[in-house]
C-alpha cells in the first residue's frame, strides 16, 4: 500500500518536474532528486543520509567503484542473507532499483546535512499536553516497574508498521504495550527518578518520551539524522543525544524534550589531526550530575556538567575509533571501547583522566557491558565485534584494572548480559554463519564457556529480567521473535513475536549501574 | 541442542532411507532459516512485506508451489531463481518445516 503510494507520488513529482523543466540537463538533476528521495525513504536510516554508512555499509561512488550493477541490483532485490538488509523485490519497481544502483554508484559521500537547535525545536511534537491527566499507576497488572523489558523492534524494512518499541512483563512474558516508532527503534532508556518515563530513540534520531503507565508517546523530537547515542542524567532531568549525522550532540530537558544546548563534535584525534566526529555512546552516571559522550573519530571523551551553561571537560587520547562503554565503582569509572586499538580504556570520572588502557581482544564492542562480583573480585566482561583468528571475551579485574582472562568463544560477539542472581554471563555470537543463531554462556566462576544455546534466528542482545530468573534473547534478522529462557536450566519458556527484534533493555538497569552488579553497587554513589 | 540436531538429522537420514516421503524438518529448518525466512519470515508475518507467510500452510501446497517455481511453470523472477536449484528432497524438507510452524497472530 505504502509502496504504491510512494511510487505514485514519485511518478507525479517526476511528471510535474518534467513539465516545469523541459530541458535535458534539468531532467538529470530531477532524476537525481527522485533517487535521492528513494534513498532517503528506503536506505538512509541504515546506510546514512550522507551515504557514509551507519549500521550498514557506506554506499557511494568510492565504496561501490567497480562493483557489478547486476550484482548490486540482486542484493537490493533479494536482500542479503544473514544481515538486516531486507528484500526490496515487490516494494521498489525494477526500474527504480536499477536507477537507484546507478545513482549510488555515481553519488559521492555527501557533506553532513545541517540540523541545528532551531531545526530540533521545530521538530518537537506534543501529543499529550496535560500530563497531570495521565493515570497514576500502570494500566496493566505488574508487580514492579523494574519487571518491564523493552525491546527495540526494527521492523523488517527498518521502518514502517513493524518498527516499534515493545514492552513486556518479564514475569509473565506477556506484551503489555507497544509504541510505534516510524523507523527502527534502537535504544530504550529509562528515567532513574520516575519509573513511568521511558525514552526511545529510533534510527532516524527521533526521540520519543513514553509514558509506560498508559503506554503512549507523550512527546517526540528529532535530534539529527541518525546515531544511537542517548543517555539520561541521574536525577532524570536531562537527556543527551548524540548523532552520526550531523556530528553533534544535544542536551535536552528530559521533561519537555526541549533542546537546551548543542555541541559540535570535533577535536584532535590520537594521531594529532583535527577531525569532525560521530557521537559514540552517551551515558549518565549515579555518582554525579554529569552526562558523558564519546567522540568516535576524535578519540575523546567529554564530560558535561549539568549546570550553568553546561561546561565540558575534554579527555583526549582515549583511543582510535571509540564506540560504547560501561560504568563501574559506583559510577566513578568508565570503561570505553576503542575499535581500532582493540583496547578498553578505563577513565576516572572524578579526576577526569585516563587510568589505564587494557587489552580487549579484536575490535571491542562492549554493548552495555557486564560486571559481576565473584570471590571478592569485581570482574568486567567485554565482547568483541571482530572475527579475528582468535575470538575471545575479555575479563578484567576492575579493582586492579588488569586482564584476568581472555575466554575463547565461538565467534565475534556483540553484547554481554549478566545478573547477580544468574549463574552465567551470556554472549551473543555474531559471526555470519550458523553460529549467529547461538548464544554462549560463560560460567561466572570457572570463566569457561559451559553451554551453547541455539536460539533459532540470528541471536543477539541477551538481557536478564530484573529478578535474574529469565534470559531474554532477540532471535532477529530471520527469526522473528524474542526467545525467553530460564536462566539456570536454560529451557526455553516463552516466545514473544515481533519483526526483527534487536536491543533488549530491562527497566532494572536503572537500579544497577552495569548489568550483573548488585543494586548496592550504585548506592553510596549519590553522596 | 546440538546433540538433538545431530540425532535428529541422523534419524531423518534413516527414515529417508526407508521411506521416500519422510522429510527432515531439521534440514528444512536450516534452509528456511538461511533463505526462505529472509522474505517470508518464520512465524511472524511482516506488516510491511509483500511476501506471503508460509508458516502453517498445507504441506502439499507448499511442495507443489515450489516445484512449479523450480520448473518455471509458475512464473516469478525471484522465485524461479531461488527454487531453481532445489532438489525434491530440499523441497520436501522446507515444506515440512514450514507446514509444522504455528503462525503468530
Amino acid at each position: 500500500m505504502k509502496t504504491a503510494k510512494s511510487l505514485l507520488s514519485n511518478t507525479l513529482a517526476l511528471g510535474m518536474a518534467a513539465f516545469l523543466f523541459p530541458y535535458g540537463a534539468q531532467a538529470v538533476s530531477d532524476d537525481a532528486q527522485k533517487y535521492h528521495r528513494l534513498y532517503e525513504e528506503n536506505c538512509a536510516s541504515c546506510h546514512g543520509s550522507d551515504h557514509g554508512g551507519f549500521l550498514a555499509p557506506a554506499l557511494n561512488n568510492e565504496t561501490l567503484k567497480g562493483r557489478s550493477p547486476t550484482a548490486l541490483r540482486t542484493i537490493v532485490m533479494t536482500g542479503s542473507f544473514d544481515t538486516l538488509m531486507p528484500p526490496f523485490y515487490g516494494r521498489l519497481s525494477d526500474d527504480d532499483i536499477r536507477g537507484l544502483v546507478k545513482h549510488l554508484q555515481s553519488t559521492p559521500k555527501l557533506d553532513n546535512p545541517a540540523w541545528t537547535i532551531d531545526d530540533m525545536k521545530a521538530s518537537l511534537k506534543v501529543y499529550i499536553s496535560d500530563e497531570s491527566k495521565l493515570p497514576e499507576k500502570p494500566a496493566y497488572a505488574i508487580d514492579d516497574m523494574d519487571d518491564i523489558i523493552g525491546v527495540a523492534a526494527r521492523g523488517k524494512y527498518g521502518r514502517g508498521e513493524g518498527s516499534k518499541a515493545v514492552f513486556i512483563n518479564s514475569k509473565t512474558h506477556q506484551k503489555v504495550g507497544e509504541i510505534p516508532t516510524n523507523a527502527a527503534a534502537h535504544i530504550i532508556d529509562y528515567n532513574p527518578a520516575n519509573p513511568r518515563w521511558a525514552y526511545v530513540k529510533n534510527d532516524t534520531a527521533e526521540i520519543f518520551k513514553v509514558d509506560l503507565y498508559s503506554m503512549q508517546v507523550v512527546r517526540s523530537i528529532k535530534t539529527g539524522f541518525n546515531g544511537p547515542g542517548l543517555g539520561v542524567s541521574r536525577d532524570g532531568k536531562y537527556l543527551m543525544a548524540g548523532s552520526y549525522v550531523p556530528h553533534n550532540a544535544v542536551i535536552l530537558n528530559a521533561d519537555t524534550l526541549e533542546p537546551l544546548k548543542t555541541f559540535e563534535l570535533e577535536g584532535v584525534d590520537p594521531d594529532g589531526n583535527l577531525v569532525s566526529s560521530d557521537s559514540g555512546m552517551v551515558i549518565g552516571t549515579p555518582y554525579a550530575d554529569v552526562l558523558v559522550v564519546a567522540l568516535e573519530n576524535a578519540g575523546q571523551v567529554w564530560v558535561v556538567d549539568l549546570k550553568d551553561d553546561f561546561p565540558v571537560t575534554k579527555i583526549e587520547n582515549v583511543g582510535r575509533h571509540l564506540h560504547d562503554a560501561f560504568l563501574t565503582h559506583n559510577g566513578t569509572k568508565l570503561m570505553v571501547a576503542s575499535y581500532d586499538d582493540s583496547i578498553v580504556t578505563a577513565i576516572d570520572l572524578k579526576e577526569r583522566k585516563i587510568i589505564k588502557k587494557l587489552d580487549a581482544g579484536c575490535v571491542p564492542h562492549v554493548g552495555g557491558g557486564a560486571a559481576v562480583q565473584v570471590d571478592g573480585r569485581t570482574l568486567g566482561f567485554g565482547t568483541n565485534f571482530g572475527d579475528c583468528s582468535k575470538t575471545v571475551v575479555s575479563v578484567w579485574d576492575l579493582d586492579k584494572m588488569e586482564v584476568v582472562k581472555q575466554v575463547p568463544v565461538a565467534g565475534g560477539t556483540e553484547s554481554p548480559a549478566a545478573h547477580q542472581n544468574a549463574p552465567y554471563v551470556a554472549v551473543d555470537i555474531i559471526s555470519k554463519d550458523r553460529r549467529a543463531r547461538t548464544v554462549q554462556l560463560i560460567d561466572k566462576k570457572s570463566l569457561e564457556v559451559v553451554k551453547t544455546l541455539d536460539v533459532g534466528g540470528h541471536a543477539y542482545f541477551p538481557e536478564y529480567s530484573a529478578d535474574g530468573k529469565y534470559l531474554y534473547v532477540s532471535a532477529g534478522y530471520n527469526g522473528d521473535e524474542v526467545a525467553v529462557f530460564d536462566s539456570t536450566s536454560l529451557e526455553k519458556v516463552a516466545a514473544v513475536p515481533m519483526e526483527s527484534p534487536a536491543g533488549i533493555f530491562s527497566h532494572g538497569r536503572v537500579k544497577y549501574i552495569t548489568r550483573g552488579l548488585s543494586p548496592e553497587e550504585s548506592k553510596g554513589a549519590h553522596q | 541442542m546440538k546433540v538433538l540436531f545431530i540425532s535428529g538429522a541422523l534419524m531423518a537420514g534413516i527414515l529417508a532411507a526407508t521411506s521416500a516421503d519422510a522429510a527432515s524438518i531439521y534440514a528444512g529448518q536450516t534452509q528456511a532459516a538461511q533463505v526462505c525466512s529472509h522474505c517470508h519470515g518464520v512465524r511472524t508475518p511482516s506488516a510491511d512485506a509483500p511476501f506471503p507467510p508460509l508458516a502453517g500452510r498445507d504441506v502439499e501446497y507448499l511442495q507443489k508451489a515450489l516445484k512449479e517455481y523450480r520448473d518455471k511453470t509458475r512464473k516469478s523472477d525471484i522465485m524461479n531463481a531461488i527454487a531453481g536449484s532445489l532438489s525434491d528432497d530440499d523441497i520436501a524438507d522446507v515444506a515440512a518445516y514450514y507446514a509444522q510452524q504455528a503462525i503468530n497472530p
